[in-house]
């Protein structure tokens, strides 16, 4: 089985606790990561570029759902979030700007996806 | 009614196409469609009655989202039998609704089959235009109320669903009401055509009822005119002109899905009803004076897109600032590189070029702290990523290959970079307004970061680099035997040296020494250049030069503009104002709606402005076109907290004011009296 690249996803984002590149972003998304049926959820809440990360199960406005493997190539930028989600690999209710802004903090390879 | 008979309605970036009866039927090539989001929802939507087809009597715009065709049965030619007649009203919204009104003229009742066939390809645009064959799975699902089409290619899927208010008989193919209509009565239904899946955009909660939509868009249109400033002159066909202008700016007006419901203009109706950054900075530029919000939702929507990466098939790299962004499937399976593109080389200086005139109009410098980050990020672009020929000037050359585009500057045709005797140069190329921009940007950039960073060091550098370009410019581009500067350097550093309305660009910027300004706008107006209408993009004389060339002997309105303004900004009232006068002139032949470009044929040769064949109209920078000649002539310019009014106004347009005009100052109103001889500066050019 290969290593978990999701929760050392949430883990860096929450260790970042600020990011400029955020500042101008405010909402909460839920993620929703399926996985063999089972629905894993995260948390992200960014208020002026603050944020935090939790399992809570709370409302959100936005909510950006997609399978493991789909979202662990997006977290390590080895997946264009934008054309993923225009092929419903990544499917988004709410916010569009949301996963946009959030994205932008993605580290790309060089040469791109 | 566009020019090729077809009609056509929108919202947003939905929008129908039809024939003049109302019907839709695509061939996998043609135009014709429901389509939003880049994708055809609908290509098949024909009426018959008794099984035949309509004949239209008239057609009704009423506003840019809704239509009427007045049509009777029958497709004869000669004479026909109107014992029935027949009235589609038809609105855009999330898709479109049509009332559909059958009128019995006789004294008996008469019974009909009124019949709807319905289908759609589900065609992302680009394939219509290039024909594409589909890979993806069709499907069409029936109950009683309701059709529905779908398409599906793995988790990509799209859908249209079909109902109606009165009772119809669905299958696959379409829909069937047998009817009875009374002597001298009526039958009529609604249907709606909506869409049904879309990943993108899908508003929340249920859709507005067509009547709610509908009056909110009348309402919407109504404040937006009401919130311009009023324009009054002695010349009708200008106050024409200008209210054209307003109402095209209106439907040109697109909310990409995160802006939360705000709008920028989208770069052209029907094909580029998308965000594109170049032309929206543009037109966000020309429309300051007149509708200072979009240049707000432009730089934000621009800024969240920003490039962060490098990603060699989409030509992005970290600080660019978006080309073309689109939701068809080619891009959603990444054909395209559209999601988004990034291969524009003058849309990242002209961001920074923006928000410092956005700010100088408006006063809102938290927009300029908002996007600090932003800006740097732009600015950095231009000596990190730009410097392609590793000189100091800003070059392009694509890295995807395949999908790219080749020329990344304005004129983006494949021959519209040539030397004097037509050859094309390599790449990479440095085209000379590409150097006015970052120029202009930069010394925007040092006032931002003294007046908003409070970055005295970056302030400092920016004006110090701006001020090592213009000298540089000045020797490296200046054509010493043609008194102008060249269109670009080529690879091998040499001048390519044919004479383009690319200098106009240059004056605006602010880049031209000023010993050598005289020279370049003597050339300007100059026989080579000057139609009489209007600048020329190539030159009369030049290897490549065609009066019908795309960019290589047409005049484009919107370049006149910039080139209007750029003579102002060197003080050369007169032949701005000669300027305005030509294209304003012009567009009196196009009904007030200038087009993308016209032929480059001498005035006196042809008498009226010809119209360059094109399948987008209204476009959004030849609509924003006006608006910036209205400015140029006024000699509106904001100094500190207030507006400058210098007028040279052409003397054929006698009184003009222009009142309400939005900025810092609240509102201001602006006056002007036409003393330019405008007839002399355009003769003086022999």
């Amino acid at each position: 089985m290969s290593p978990d690249r999701t929760a050392p996803f949430f883990e860096e984002l929450a260790r970042r606790e600020y990011d400029p590149m955020l500042r101008n972003a405010r909402g909460t998304a839920r993620i929703e990561i399926v996985d063999q049926g089972k629905t894993e959820r995260w948390l992200v809440t960014i208020d002026k570029g603050n944020i935090a990360v939790s399992r809570k199960n709370a409302r959100a406005e936005t909510t950006i759902r997609a399978d493991r493997k789909t979202f662990e190539k997006a977290a390590t930028g080895r997946l264009n979030v934008m054309a993923a989600t225009l092929r419903g690999e990544i499917v988004i209710t709410g916010d569009p700007r949301f996963l946009v802004q959030l994205q932008r903090l993605i580290p790309r390879p060089s040469g791109g996806p | 009614m566009s020019d090729d008979g077809l009609i056509q309605i929108l919202h947003g970036n939905t929008f129908v196409v039809s024939d003049t009866n109302g019907d839709i039927d695509a061939s996998p090539t043609d135009a014709t469609g429901l389509f939003t989001y880049d994708t055809r929802f609908l290509s098949k939507w024909v009426l018959t009655i008794n099984g035949e087809r309509m004949n239209a009597l008239s057609v009704d715009d009423l506003q840019y989202f809704e239509t009427r065709f007045f049509l009777v049965p029958g497709t004869g030619t000669v004479y026909i039998d109107a014992k029935l007649s027949v009235i589609r009203r038809r609105a855009v919204g999330h898709g479109f609704h049509e009332e559909l009104t059958i009128l019995n003229h006789e004294d008996e009742p008469v019974e009909l089959t009124v019949r709807l066939d319905a289908a759609s390809d589900f065609a992302d645009l680009f394939e219509v235009k290039d024909a594409l064959k589909k890979k993806g799975r069709y499907s069409t699902e029936v109950d009683r109320k309701k059709l529905v089409l779908s398409y599906d290619r793995q988790t990509f899927g799209r859908s249209t669903a079909i109902t109606a208010s009165e009772k119809a008989q669905i299958d696959e193919q379409g829909l069937t009401f047998e009817i009875s209509v009374p002597g001298h009565g009526s039958w009529s239904t609604g249907i709606d055509v909506s869409i049904a899946r879309l990943v993108i955009g899908q508003p929340l909660g249920p859709p507005e009822t067509p009547e709610h939509a509908q009056r909110r868009m009348r309402r919407d249109l109504d404040h937006w005119l009401d919130a311009a400033p009023r324009l009054e002159c002695d010349w009708d066909a200008l106050k024409a002109t200008y209210h054209r202008s307003l109402v095209d700016l209106a439907a040109l007006r697109f909310s990409p899905p995160i802006t939360g419901g705000r709008s920028l203009p989208a770069a052209g109706l029907p094909w580029f009803m998308a965000l594109f950054g170049r032309d929206s900075i543009l037109t966000s530029l020309q429309s300051l004076p007149f509708a200072p919000e979009l240049a707000a939702t432009t730089l934000r929507a621009l800024g969240d897109w920003q490039g962060v990466g490098i990603d060699d098939f989409r030509d992005e790299d970290p600080g660019r600032i978006v080309h073309e962004m689109r939701y068809g499937e080619l891009t959603a399976f990444e054909e395209r590189p559209h999601s988004p593109y990034y291969g524009s080389a003058d849309a990242t200086p002209l961001y920074v070029v923006l928000l410092d005139e956005y700010e100088r109009w408006t006063g809102d410098r938290a927009i300029v702290r908002e996007l600090e980050i932003e800006a740097r990020a732009a600015l950095d672009w231009i000596d990190q990523y730009a410097d392609l020929q590793h000189n100091g000037y800003v070059a392009y050359q694509r890295r995807n290959e395949d999908t790219g585009l080749e020329n990344q500057c304005w004129k983006d045709s494949w021959d519209s970079i040539s030397f004097r005797d037509g050859r094309l140069p390599g790449f990479p190329r440095a085209t000379c307004e590409l150097q006015g921009y970052a120029y202009d940007a930069k010394l925007r950039g040092a006032r931002l970061a003294r007046i908003a960073w409070k970055d005295e060091e970056l302030a400092t550098r920016l004006e110090r680099e701006a001020a090592e370009l213009k000298r540089r410019f000045n020797r490296d581009f200046w054509v010493e035997d043609g008194q102008y500067f060249a269109l670009a350097l080529d690879p091998h550093r040499a001048q390519v040296d044919s004479l383009t309305s690319n200098n106009g660009h240059l004056l605006w910027s602010g880049i031209v020494d000023k010993s050598k300004a005289k020279a370049v706008a003597r050339q300007l107006l100059g026989p080579r250049l000057f139609s009489g209408w209007g600048v020329r993009t190539l030159a009369e004389g030049e290897g490549r030069y065609n009066p019908i060339g795309y960019h290589v002997g047409t005049v484009w309105p919107f370049d006149n503009s910039f080139i209007a303004w750029g003579l102002r900004r060197y003080g050369f009232k007169e032949e701005a104002a000669a300027i305005a006068a030509g294209i304003l002139e012009a567009a009196e032949f196009f009904d007030g709606r200038l087009p993308e470009a016209f032929g480059g044929y001498e005035r006196g040769e042809t008498r009226y402005p010809v119209q360059y064949p094109t399948a987008c109209s209204p476009q959004a920078w030849s609509t924003g076109t006006p608006l910036l000649l209205l400015r140029t002539m006024l000699g509106l310019e904001p100094q500190g907290e207030h507006l400058i009014v210098d007028p040279a106004l052409p003397n054929t347009i006698g009184h003009l004011e222009l009142l309400d005009i939005p900025g810092r100052w609240g509102r201001i109103d602006a006056f002007g009296r036409g003393r330019v001889d405008v007839r002399r500066t355009q003769a003086r050019r022999r």
